[in-house]
């Protein structure tokens, strides 16, 4: 379980915006610390994004994603008071969903 | 600061204390500063919370404030690095609990932010108050102020979702701040005196020494790297692709590409006394191109002269109203040579 993820989710006119701020290391396992040692690679490999339970928005992340990134994107659909709950999982195994409603 | 500023400052400051004394030396100028002038211009918010509005605003109203009035620019969570540096990021719950935001020491940030730097939350307040929106500063209310406070404290993960700031509590998240012990004034950047006396400064001493090491001097100066043969010529002529004024020059490596032909001698002159910066030989650029100057003057046995003149000391209106400015560097022999070949057709 990682650190918990910022969802802002507003609908307007028909069109949902989501803005979400990831907290996530984001290694890419290319760099070496203080001591020479490779940091091993530690980054979300999937992300997925639903509006109440149909998936909205699928993706593949890699490790050249910064660290905390950003995400934005809009669909089609969303009233006010649905559910948008946004998921990752990483290389590590470890997964998070985090959830919000459209304002 | 100005000497002008400084006056200004003298009479607010004196206008609030002992209006009738300041005013002794200055008779005749201005007047003191009327109560509510002084209010209106007296809106700081110090580290011990003196001046500090009184209201309160919670991290939910914050946040439909933020998204309006400053998420263009800050990003929704204060993240966004577009137009400004990051205002939320870097700090962790150890920070919070340490008041010394570690990262800064490591340097594991990528980009500082105002919650790991700012070591007073005081001063964020002022600073929102006084300077927040960009395009219309001073214009939100303290409630507002304390609620978009609350919503960036909400971001950094120092208070919960459901928290309300107020004037009352300001001063139990100032123990809190991230950054709050990593402030230090016991060097020459801080104003005022030593610690020895009383302030919190060094007085000023700077952390530099300027002073001459006169040990271990080396006699002669050794180069330390040169450019390999066969290097040299590997993109052209390095003395064409640097810039021939300034203290760096290329070397000179195999052929000059641009094998142009030399100029006249009139021609470098005109380009060292700086006139070819508004004057083309066949095209106007500020001033009139020397095609023009040549075609209106050539028939006056007096232009020489009179023309000679003008480049030293400036004129208008012959061409527009761009004025020409004086050019005293130009020696009057040059002059005389430059407006010479103007009128020879310059070549």
């Amino acid at each position: 379980m990682g650190n918990p993820m910022k969802i802002r989710a507003a609908s307007k006119d028909g069109i949902t915006e989501v803005k979400v701020l990831i907290s996530h290391e984001m290694e890419t396992g290319q760099r070496k610390d203080s001591a020479g040692a490779i940091v091993p690679a530690w980054f979300i490999k999937e992300l997925t994004a639903k509006h109440n339970d149909k998936v909205v928005l699928s993706s593949e992340f890699g490790s050249s994603v910064s660290k905390n990134p950003y995400l934005a994107f809009k669909f089609k659909g969303g009233a006010k008071g649905d559910k948008v709950s946004v998921s990752w999982t990483d290389n590590k195994g470890d997964s998070r969903t985090d959830e919000a409603t459209i304002a | 600061m100005s000497r002008f500023s400084r006056f200004i400052l003298s009479l607010a400051f004196a206008g609030a204390a002992t209006s009738a004394v300041a005013f002794e030396n200055f008779k005749g100028i201005g007047r003191p500063a009327t109560p509510a002038e002084i209010k209106a211009w007296d809106i700081d918010v110090r580290p011990d919370f003196k001046g500090l509005p009184k209201g309160s605003g919670s991290v939910s109203q914050g946040e439909v404030i933020f998204e309006e009035k400053c998420a263009s620019c800050h990003g929704t969570f204060g993240e966004s690095n577009e137009v400004f540096t990051p205002l939320v990021g870097g700090t962790t719950k150890d920070d919070i609990k340490t008041g010394h935001v570690r990262a800064l020491a490591t340097g594991d940030l990528p980009q500082r932010t105002t919650f790991t730097k700012v070591a007073t939350i005081s001063t964020i307040f002022d600073y929102i108050q006084r300077a927040m929106p960009w395009t219309a500063p001073k214009s939100l209310k303290p409630d507002e102020i304390y609620g978009i406070l609350a919503y960036l404290l909400n971001l950094s993960e120092i208070v919960p979702s459901d928290f309300v700031l107020s004037d009352k509590n300001i001063a139990d998240i100032q123990k809190m701040m991230p950054n709050r012990n990593g402030m230090t004034t016991n060097h020459g950047m801080w104003p005022g005196a030593p610690a020895s006396k009383g302030g919190i400064g060094n007085g000023g001493k700077p952390d530099v020494q300027a002073k001459a090491c006169m040990k271990n001097c080396k006699t002669e100066v050794r180069i330390g790297s040169i450019l390999p043969d066969y290097a040299r010529n590997a993109h052209g002529n390095l003395e064409d692709q640097n810039r021939n004024f300034g203290p760096v020059r290329g070397v000179k490596t195999g052929e000059s590409l641009a094998a142009a032909p030399k100029n006249s001698a009139e021609l470098e002159l005109a380009t060292i006394s700086g006139c070819m910066a508004c004057h083309g030989i066949n095209n106007k650029i500020v001033g009139p191109g020397y095609n023009e100057v040549q075609l209106r003057y050539k028939d006056q046995t007096d232009a020489e002269d009179r023309l000679s003149r003008k480049v030293r000391e400036g004129g208008q209106g012959a061409w527009g109203s761009i004025p020409m400015p004086a050019n005293e560097h130009v020696k009057e022999a040059d002059a005389k040579t430059l407006v010479r070949w103007i009128l020879s057709g310059a070549k």
